[in-house]
């Protein structure tokens, strides 16, 4: 029989001042032989950790009930004494007698204590029908699939290269740079267009490490973290390769204000990416230009603001007034949105040089006048409310970046989630740059529209998190946890007793249940454990309970259940 | 298993308030991030709640299984609470759409069987709101507590349920 050990906390009186911690362990002591309980003034202060080890070992402590706050700090002093003194997940459980007894209960401290009592004994209850889920190991491959050459993609790709890890970059074009291509100038610094990705270009090129395969696509993907099985389709037809993670960094499309403010009616009305064109082609002809912020963003079809219009705009209007000899620029907004102070800066710094700002209502946005060009933009001031007509010759109108076309197709291939505007969802906000699966990583404008500064960060970060997979020669299915501890469990079936329904098949989030012909011609279910994440699904809709996650099985909550009442 | 000294409840000892008075029994399965976060976050304001409910953490509401509900209110509870995360928010890919409309089912299941679907609360939502927490459980000890009790249909019940586990 184990021997178990109850620790209750204190909290330096946060608990004991409510709860009677003695009169619960005086009725502990009374249940059962096998059991000590301690009262300690704390087990999360560092003394603690070889405090509460050396305890477990002279005790020979086999099972272990924590009875303290609810541990949002992780538990880490208990965590590693737990583990020091050789007891497992399935072997402890915690007791939230904090924020779930104690402070919520002040005003029935009677009642608070018989609370208490009964959660640990649910808990000793619990941890008896506790099993542990067998654990399975899988090698490693030390390659990164990167979907996209754009600035998030190379950056991303240099970094894993840098650290020894084999990169395929994936590019639907056929040379890297992705969106920067179109660009003459970017922000702040009003260096090249390609000035940025230079150096990832180079690396791509001279790095052995690195294989890029332009004019490709993804068409299939199965696996899981550490041995992704990707198909794609490339110039020469399909191709296949392994790789342990996966950085989707597919960029944006931009849109097209078709049917807003006379665009496509009137030549001179252009997008801002088609004034960089005219800039990489030379000086623009016309003199007088209107800058229109937020066209098709911030409304009710995309209520989210792009992030790089604004900053463009005044790039924009800024050359305008610098290298177009006699060149006015008017910037019509609603909001300028220049976060920062580098960009609060060039903010200023446009003002200073000459560029006019009009803002208008978005009840009542400007109207482009003219016949067959463009004459002029009649705008009402917010602030004063008065009309003024201003003579314009080119009209640029800033447009938001929408989610790529291919995004559904994608996501429906890697099974990662988009959210409602339809750009890659990250498990906001407690794991930036990661999806829902793991080993599957999102970086740059295909998460959230950014500026390239931003995105060759997000590609870092995204390398950087995909080698904390990708460093490792072999992963545990139980390691591959979001949280410190590791994953609950995984889903596990009693091969006898399946009737291979495939209701856990049907409704499971990450597509790890699969049915497998045994003799006779029986299926039964088999679990991937690396991508099972133990949310349970698959154990609700089981038709005769074969479908168990060890950890917290049926016996598990019908104990939990029983003991929930004492009284 | 000493189950009778369990029944009698704390006696003895230096008393800290008034105990043993009535009152529901409600069972509060809360997944581990929304519910139980909301839970946690209702603690640190020092809310003060009922002392009617038990709380069994889950990793998420999709854990719930229709069956434990049932063996709940077979064991006495009053009423039953699922907190999950709101829809669109949960971690499992959405896990939590599907357990709703389980759970929805059984509350249909429990009004055809005449134990009333009231009795089983749902609340997809509590993410990271203290308030709501604390919300959804006043007004559940409040409504539950107003329910008639089950116990003089429990009798056998409760024994065979007892036995199945020995």
């Amino acid at each position: 029989m184990a021997h178990t050990v109850v620790l209750l906390c204190r909290c330096f009186g946060e608990i004991d001042g409510v709860v009677d911690l003695d009169g619960i362990a005086g009725r502990l002591r009374e249940q059962k032989q096998d059991m000590s309980v301690y009262l300690l003034d704390s087990l999360c202060q560092e003394d603690d950790g070889p405090k509460i080890e050396t305890l477990l070992r002279e005790e020979k402590a086999r099972e272990v009930v924590a009875a303290l706050c609810a541990g949002d700090r992780g538990y880490h002093p208990l965590r590693n004494a737990l583990r020091k003194a050789g007891i497992g997940p399935s072997g402890h459980a915690t007791v939230d007698l904090r924020e779930g007894c104690a402070w919520v209960h002040r005003s029935d401290p009677a009642g608070a204590t018989e609370k208490a009592l009964d959660l640990v004994s649910m808990a000793l209850a619990a941890l008896a029908e506790k099993e542990p889920s067998r654990d399975v190991t899988t090698a490693v491959h030390p390659s990164c699939a990167i979907l996209g050459a754009g600035p998030a993609g190379l950056a991303a790709a240099a970094a894993l290269a840098g650290q020894g890890i084999h990169v395929h970059l994936l590019d639907r074009a056929d040379r890297p740079g992705g969106m920067l291509n179109l660009i003459s100038k970017i922000y702040p610094e009003d260096d090249d267009g390609k000035s940025r990705i230079d150096p990832f270009v180079r690396e791509v090129e001279a790095n052995e490490r690195i294989t890029f395969h332009p004019r490709s696509r993804v068409t299939a993907a199965t696996g899981f973290a550490g041995n992704f099985r990707i198909t794609a389709e490339g110039p020469d037809g399909p191709f296949r390769f392994r790789a342990g993670a996966v950085i989707i960094a597919t960029g944006a499309g931009i849109f097209l204000p078709r049917g807003l403010y006379r665009y496509g009616e009137l030549k001179e009305v252009i997008t801002q990416i088609e004034l960089e064109r005219q800039w990489i082609r030379g000086t623009p002809e016309k003199k007088r230009f209107a800058f229109i912020q937020c066209v098709g963003a911030r409304s009710s079809e995309r209520p989210y603001c792009s992030t790089i219009c604004c900053p463009s705009s005044l790039k924009n209007a800024m050359r305008v007034v610098a290298e177009v000899p006699g060149g006015e620029a008017t910037v019509f907004h609603r909001d300028i949105m220049t976060p920062g102070s580098v960009l609060e800066e060039y903010y200023r710094r446009t003002m200073e040089k000459g560029v006019q700002f009009v803002r208008f209502r978005e009840d009542d946005p400007p109207e482009i006048l003219g016949e067959k060009a463009v004459e002029a933009v009649r705008v009402r001031d917010a602030g004063s409310g008065k009309e003024h007509v201003l003579p314009v010759e080119t009209v640029v109108l800033s447009t938001p970046l929408v989610p790529n076309r291919d995004n559904g197709a994608l996501s429906a291939l890697f099974r990662v989630g988009l959210d409602s505007h339809g750009f890659f969802s990250e498990t906001y906000p407690l794991h930036p740059l990661e999806t829902r699966l793991d080993g599957i990583f999102i970086a740059g404008s295909a998460r959230w529209p950014v500026s390239s500064e931003k995105a060759v960060e997000q590609g870092q970060g995204a390398a950087m998190k995909a080698l904390a997979l990708l460093g490792r020669d072999r992963i545990s299915a139980l390691s591959l946890s979001r949280t410190p501890e590791e994953k609950p469990g995984h889903g596990t079936v009693a091969e006898n007793a399946c009737t291979g329904c495939g209701n856990c098949v049907a409704v499971c989030p990450f597509e790890a249940c699969a049915l497998q012909e045994r003799d006779g011609g029986r299926f039964v279910s088999r679990v991937n454990k690396m991508r099972c994440k133990a949310c349970g699904s698959c154990v609700s809709v089981c038709p005769n309970g074969t479908m168990q996650i060890p950890e917290h099985n049926y016996r598990v909550t019908a104990a939990m259940i029983r003991r929930s009442f004492s009284a | 298993m000493n189950a009778e000294k369990n029944k009698q409840g704390l006696q003895g000892g230096e008393k800290k308030g008034k105990a043993g008075a009535p009152s529901p029994k409600i069972l509060v399965f809360a997944c581990r991030w929304c519910g139980g976060i909301g839970a946690g976050r209702a603690g640190w304001k020092r809310m003060d709640l009922p002392v009617s409910f038990r709380v069994i953490p889950v990793e998420c509401a999709a854990l719930v299984e229709p069956d434990a509900i049932f063996r709940a209110l077979a064991s006495g509870i009053d009423g039953v609470a699922v907190l999950g995360c709101h829809i669109g928010g949960c971690r499992y890919n959405e896990a939590n759409h599907a357990a709703l409309k389980r759970l929805e089912l059984v509350k249909v299941l429990l009004d055809t069987a005449g134990i009333g679907g009231r009795r089983l609360l749902l609340a997809f939502g509590t993410a990271h709101e203290d308030h709501q927490f604390a919300e959804v459980i006043r007004n559940f000890h409040e409504f539950i507590g107003k329910e008639p009790s089950l116990k003089p249909w429990l009798g056998a019940g409760e024994d065979i349920f007892l036995r199945r586990e020995e």
